[in-house]
């Protein structure tokens, strides 16, 4: 096994880089924003101010308009699921059961417990109504008379935001019986979860509605066939739901227009880790990672003048990337922020858009003690139906934690390897993997910093950070 | 061992939102109600939310069991959970953590001894950005530092005082 690990410890040059350097793609939407575009309107919590800028306008629309058009539009859009899997959300729809009698339901997914991941709680808590005119449009397409809205339970503070934006809904005649005369019906009811990751997972979540421990259910049968209560049911992500809106008022085919190639419309991406501005931002899928990273308008670059050492682009389950394949693919061709990009090259030299949880290291940074984390948080959340999962999240953190702490042996990070394939798709839900590839990742682009941990014993535990020669300095010009 | 007149309420209303014959969907949103008169959920807590519900004691304490937030034992008046994954982690929030447990005197997962705070360190809460951060009750405190930890400390004791 290679041991080279001292060799490479050395200073990366620095780069000078100028920003929104975008090539090839079309940028006459550039910087478009759909969904917070009205967020630093004041008041736009509330009603009044968000009618005066335009809101409910799509529920008018929507109303005149036929289920199966709706649907047709959001098929159109091109859009695709903004939970993690980015499953078209159209396609989604039109596979929904609908049985003669039996009610069907839209749950809204607000789970949000990926690490990294903090974009719904943002939308929620600032333009509720966002989401509330999306999931009124949603359900008369879908013909859910009863909506649910699944938040986590520590998002305490929220279900009451939530709330008072339905009662105020309700008072204007955009909720209950007969929405503007339509003869459509429609109720929607917060409902809190209490602290349990795996109830983000679509039939968890079925199962928690239902006043249930969250095991994920087997499929088939599918929840669009057999959901809650085993009705017909569309489990949809916040931001999905919300980008309903901008789709209706814009037409599917204008708001396909925007981004690029099957990464259609805007997405919102939380970033955080060591940059100088951590937050929620929405972008047009056109932009570089480069600029993303280092652009004011964006994270404002890595604080403290530290150098980039990696990045996880998606929220903790994706693979992390080091500074070179993160801005750069395996090809040498820039990075973008968007679905295909990001995840070219594969699990090899690739990642994934994900959730949009975009954690950003730099060079203190040790990858063997996140890892190590992810590992534990894994470990607690699984719910322990499948021995694979159940049993190897648990080696994988003891395993981690000996290498953290200067106990590891070499044959430790073949040992991770193995354990981590051999959970990868042996599992009920995909929760498994979610545990397997953060560390097929991090011993498969970071290897010499786990051997460095192993071969110095002392030293990782009196600093504990990595190997900084995987880091990269970039410096913006005008 | 009941709830007050208005919880009873709400009981009733949160059961309205299913459909007939699914009041067991309440369960969570009960356990909740619970938590919050109670302070914690013992097993003649369980129970009698299995009776107000019309299901099986052990529905109730499997799901008591499953989820985090539920308090199996009594805690302590101000709870502090300190997100300890990783982009908090990085953000420092190992030395939260130390720093809180040195203020009060416990490790994670203890109440002082004068019953005022627990210290817990949790999973992922969804504020990576604000980091390091804790929860406390059905808020936040985000971007914490010591002076931040000493101040929150200072409050609670003086809330206690005033309200006891
Ligand atoms: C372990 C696990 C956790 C998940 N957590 C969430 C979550 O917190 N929020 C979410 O929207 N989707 C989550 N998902 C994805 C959902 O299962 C589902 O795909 C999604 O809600 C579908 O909505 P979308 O198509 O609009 O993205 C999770 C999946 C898994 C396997
Ligand atoms: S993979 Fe893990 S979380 Fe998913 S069902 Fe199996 S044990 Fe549960
Ligand atoms: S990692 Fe601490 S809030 Fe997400």
């Amino acid at each position: 096994m290679a041991t080279g690990s001292q060799a490479g410890y050395q200073i990366a040059r620095t780069t000078k880089i100028k920003l929104s350097d975008r090539n090839n793609i079309a940028d006459q939407n550039m910087g478009v924003k759909l969904l917070l575009k009205d967020a630093h309107v004041e008041g736009i919590r509330y009603y009044d101010t968000y009618r005066k800028q335009g809101g409910y306008a799509a529920v008018e629309k929507a109303l005149k308009m036929t289920p199966e058009a709706i649907v047709e539009e959001v098929k159109k859009s091109g859009l695709r699921g903004r939970g993690g899997a980015g499953f078209p959300a159209g396609m989604k729809w039109s596979f929904i059961a609908k049985p003669e009698g039996i009610p069907r339901h839209l749950v809204c997914n607000a789970d949000e417990s990926e690490p990294g991941t903090f974009k719904d709680r943002y939308l929620m808590e600032f333009i509720p109504h966002l989401l509330i005119e999306g999931l009124i449009v949603s359900s008369f397409a879908l013909g859910s008379n009863a909506t649910y809205i699944y938040i986590r339970g520590e998002y305490a503070w929220i279900p009451d935001i939530l709330e008072q934006a339905i009662a105020e809904a309700k008072a204007n005649g955009f909720l209950g019986k007969n929405i503007l005369g339509s003869g459509f019906d429609c109720e929607i009811y917060v409902q809190r979860g209490a602290g349990a990751y795996i109830c983000g997972e679509e039939t968890a979540l079925i199962e928690s509605l239902e006043g249930k421990r969250g095991n994920p259910r087997i499929k088939p049968p599918f929840p669009a066939v057999k959901g809650v209560w085993d009705r017909p049911t569309v489990v949809n992500n916040v931001e999905t739901l919300a980008a309903v809106v901008p789709i209706i008022n814009l037409g599917g085919e204008e708001y396909a227009k925007i981004g690029v190639g099957r990464s259609t419309g805007t997405k919102l991406i939380s970033a955080c880790g060591n940059i100088n501005k951590p937050g929620v931002y929405e972008i047009d899928m056109t932009i570089s990672v480069e600029e993303f990273i280092y652009s004011d308008e964006y994270c404002g670059g890595i604080a403290n003048g530290k150098r980039l050492k990696a990045c996880i682009p998606g929220g903790a389950s994706v693979p992390i990337l080091p500074a070179n394949l993160l801005l750069k693919t395996a090809k040498g061709e820039t990075r973008y922020m968007n679905y295909e990009s990001l995840s070219d090259g594969g699990f090899a030299t690739g990642s994934m858009m994900g959730s949009g949880g975009f954690i950003v290291f730099d060079e203190d940074q040790c990858v063997v003690k996140h890892t190590y984390t992810l590992a534990r948080f894994y470990r607690h959340e699984s719910c322990g139906q499948c021995s694979p999962c159940r049993e190897g999240t648990g080696w994988m953190e003891k395993i981690l934690k000996n290498i953290d702490t200067g106990k590891g042996k070499m044959s430790d990070i073949d040992l991770l390897w193995d354990i981590q394939r051999k959970i990868e798709g042996n599992t009920i839900c995909p929760l498994g993997d979610a545990a397997a590839w953060p560390v097929a990742a991090a011993i498969r682009h970071f290897r010499d910093e786990f051997e460095w941990h192993v071969l110095n014993p002392e030293e990782c535990q009196r600093r504990n950070y990595g190997l900084a020669h995987y880091a990269d300095a970039r410096e913006v010009v005008a | 061992m009941e709830f007050s007149e208005e919880k009873l309420k709400k009981v009733d209303e949160i059961i309205a939102r299913y459909p007939e014959g699914k009041q067991k969907s309440a369960l969570l949103p009960v356990l909740h109600l619970a938590q919050e008169q109670f302070g914690w959920l013992s097993p003649e807590t369980m129970d009698y939310v299995a009776s107000l519900l019309k299901i099986e004691p052990i529905e109730v304490y499997e799901v008591a069991t499953f989820y985090s937030m539920y308090n199996l034992k009594p805690v302590g008046k101000y709870m502090f959970e300190v997100c300890q994954t990783g982009p908090c982690m990085i953000k420092g929030s190992d030395d939260i953590v130390a720093y809180i447990g040195e203020r009060l005197g416990i490790k994670p997962g203890e109440t002082t001894s004068d019953g005022l705070f627990t210290l817990k360190t949790v999973e992922c809460l969804g504020a990576c950005g604000y980091a390091p951060m804790m929860q406390m009750g059905k808020h936040y405190k985000e971007h914490l530092t010591k002076e931040k930890v000493n101040a929150i400390i200072e409050e609670c004791r003086r809330n206690a005082a005033t309200n006891n």
